[in-house]
């Protein structure tokens, strides 16, 4: 049966990430989890699924430390998990995990479609739906909402900055979707108890016959402090100061 | 009612209790689910943190070398807080931490224990499922045959109600009403982080060694108490008050444990530290008499704080560690009883034998001496007014320790008479 391949990063709980006084990240603490976007494209496989026909599935490409996820991700209904076991993951930028999901989504066979989010909760780089259709020379739609089907052809709608696009596309096809995609509700107990016992397939590093050297090196990672403006509209009556704060807010670019 | 929903043990609650259980049970070979309501089991509870270790080794001999633990605790101590003034007792004793022997207890933090425990009766064969909570119970000719969970329903042999104090699932079994105030204290617990050198350091530890505290006169004369644990590299500190009484007093449980933070022999022992995690929780608080007249009826057992297994004395509290010994007696009565109206009264046998109601009843009299009002307000008092006077030296004639004691206690408003008495009961009590 045709495949639907959801992918999903495991990344740290900014919940427990920590900025130190020097500006110095900490992680050590932090516990992984699916990154939040992520759920709503496992969510959008399983509905796609539903009406398309075809098997919901997840993959990732994580070390050894993302195996909580596997559970996780099949709680939320898809039916079988593909696990790119490498501790590469670590160091990979975003054409290293864009070959090895690819390869991946090769190996895994007949899929007529591959759902991404739009980026990941940590980097948000927003590299992996393009650079997996780019390999896999398979159409993109980014940014996506809505899915409908009609016979082999996907249609999308495309959320812009202040319209909405539809667009058609015949499958195979790549797509990153949104957030507001979907909500992805919480696994019941029988969906929880399933997912112990739903198949799982794990590929390593030298299964995949791709080059893991990435060519982007992250060389630092530092808090920042935002800094307010302090800027206080004092002078005039208060229909002046008012404008004022109106024309300041619009040269910032926030009204 | 198909066969994938029938399972031989259904557990509610992955606390100590709850996983004790499940871990014996899936290791006789039982099919067994637990159904937390956390997201990872232990995210969410709150405990001062003190594990005595022979409850973890009668559930598996050598479990302790394994368990996410803190610190060995060889260090007991006693602190008792008058205004500004403190009287510390420290007990040391290495041999609490002898080599080759399993330590007497650990300071533990919940959410690493409770996640590593859960893991390890997972591995074993048990089934928990997380972020799934339990709304009721499924009852059928006087028995409980199952649970429901969301949409989702569930069928078991046992249904074993391990989900903490003011247990909502004996109140659906019928077998408890909803808590009053006077039965639990409200638990307040602050983890604050600070490097291992400077908390061996502060209370003179060994690198692998602990302390465990407890604090009277904290309370500003409400019943309840403070405790302190150290953990490798971070303190648990909080206080424990009944909360009606602190309603009455017209500050909050919360500015009552922020003032004890701020106590000048309190703060340098937590100064520089980040504080990581601040929560709240209830504490049964009677002992013995707190059980309920029925922890089982056909098909369903009460378990750990939802059954009421804590002792509290004032200089130590367990709780965790009976959680643990009845989820294993629990187990053993499951295991070792085929007629199903049978394993209710074979459970209370094994907690017999295991000597968990024999001792939690041994202790019974603590919570009347615990009852005295004046051990919260004047008796701390007094204990430092008398350590004031023995200590003052100022080149004029002492009086004798008699009169100075006897000066004290009445210029705190205590007749001798009144002492007499709670001596009296406090010597009848335990
Ligand atoms: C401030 C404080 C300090 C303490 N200090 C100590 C100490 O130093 N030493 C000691 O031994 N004891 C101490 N105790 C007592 C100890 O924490 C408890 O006795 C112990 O945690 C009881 O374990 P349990 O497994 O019975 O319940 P819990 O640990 O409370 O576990 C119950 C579990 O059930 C889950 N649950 C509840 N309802 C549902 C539902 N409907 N569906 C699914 N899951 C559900 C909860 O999420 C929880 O994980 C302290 C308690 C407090 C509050």
């Amino acid at each position: 049966m045709s495949k639907i391949i959801a992918c999903y990063k495991w990344v740290a709980d900014e919940a427990d990430i920590r900025i130190n006084p020097d500006q110095s990240v900490d992680i050590t603490k932090a516990k992984g989890k699916i990154s939040d976007y992520d759920k709503n494209a496992i969510e959008a496989a399983v509905e796609a699924a539903g009406k398309l026909g075809g098997q919901a599935v997840t993959l990732t490409f994580g070390n050894a430390g993302a195996k909580p996820s596997i559970k996780d991700a099949l709680s939320r209904g898809p039916e079988e998990a593909y696990w790119v076991k490498a501790a590469e993951a670590d160091q990979a930028d975003g054409a290293v995990t864009a070959r090895a999901l690819a390869a991946a989504i090769q190996k895994i066979g007949d899929s007529s479609l591959v759902i991404c989010a739009e980026g990941a909760s940590d980097t948000y780089a927003r590299q992996i739906a393009p650079r997996i259709g780019a390999i896999l020379n398979l159409p993109v739609i980014s940014s996506v909402i809505i899915m409908t089907f009609e016979g082999n052809s996907l249609v999308a709608t495309r959320k812009l900055e202040d319209s909405l696009e539809t667009v058609k596309v015949e499958l195979p096809a790549v797509v990153a979707v949104l957030p507001e995609a979907n909500n992805p509700p919480l696994p019941g107990l029988k969906a929880v108890m399933a997912a112990g016992k739903k198949p799982l397939t794990e590929y390593s590093a030298a299964d995949l016959g791709i080059d893991f050297k990435p060519r982007n090196q992250v060389v630092a990672v530092k808090g920042y402090v935002m800094n307010r403006k302090n800027i206080i509209f004092d002078a005039g009556d208060s229909v002046s100061r008012v404008k004022e704060l109106a024309a300041a807010l619009r040269k910032e670019g926030v009204l | 009612m198909s066969e994938a929903d029938k399972m031989d043990v259904i557990i509610i609650g992955a606390g100590p209790a709850g996983i004790a259980c499940a871990y014996i049970l899936a290791q006789a070979g039982k099919e067994v689910l637990v159904i937390e309501r956390a997201e990872t089991p232990g995210a969410k509870n709150v405990t001062g943190g003190r594990l005595y270790t022979y409850a973890l080794e009668m559930v598996d001999k050598g479990l302790t070398e394994e368990a996410v633990l803190e610190r060995k605790i060889t260090h007991e101590q006693i602190m008792i807080l008058s205004q500004d003034k403190a009287i510390s007792i420290d007990y040391h004793d290495p041999s609490f931490n002898r080599e080759g022997q399993v330590p007497q207890s650990y300071s533990i933090l919940r959410a690493q224990f409770d996640e590593w425990f859960a893991a390890k009766a997972e591995e074993i064969g048990a089934m928990v499922a997380c972020g799934v909570k339990v709304d009721d119970l499924i009852e059928k000719d006087g028995k409980i045959i199952g649970v429901v969970a969301g949409e989702d329903e569930m069928y078991a042999d046992v249904v074993i109600a391990a989900d903490g104090v003011n247990s909502f699932m004996a109140q659906k079994a019928g077998l408890i009403k909803d808590i009053s105030a006077h039965q639990v204290g409200v638990g307040i617990k602050e983890v604050i982080e600070l490097p291992p050198d400077t908390i061996q350091e502060r209370f003179n530890l060994k690198p692998d060694e602990g302390a465990a505290r407890m604090i009277l006169g904290c309370t500003e004369g409400i019943h309840g108490g403070g405790f302190l644990y150290t953990n490798r590299e971070s303190i648990s500190l909080g206080c424990v008050l009944m909360p009606e009484e602190a309603a009455a007093h017209g500050k909050s449980v919360h500015e009552i444990f922020q003032d004890l933070k701020m106590h000048p022999a309190i703060y340098p022992l937590i100064a520089g530290g980040e504080s990581i995690e601040y929560g709240a929780h209830l504490v049964s608080e009677e002992g013995y008499r707190g059980i309920p007249q029925k922890i089982y009826r056909e098909g369903f057992l009460m378990i750990g704080d939802a059954a009421g297994f804590v002792i509290n004395t004032g200089y130590s509290i367990r709780g965790i560690d009976l959680a643990i010994v009845s989820g294993v007696a629990a187990a053993r009565a499951v295991l070792n009883t085929s007629a199903s109206d049978q394993v209710g009264p074979a459970y209370l046998q094994e907690l017999k034998n295991i000597e968990l109601l024999p001792t939690m009843q041994a202790v019974d009299g603590y919570a009347d001496l615990l009852a005295i009002p004046r051990i919260y307000s004047s008796y701390p008092r007094i204990a430092v007014g008398v350590f004031e006077r023995l200590f003052t030296v100022n080149g004029q004639k002492p009086n004798s320790l008699i009169k100075n004691t006897k000066e004290v206690i009445k210029s705190n408003g205590v007749s001798m008479w009144q002492l007499f008495k709670d001596v009296l009961r406090g010597y009848k009590s335990i």
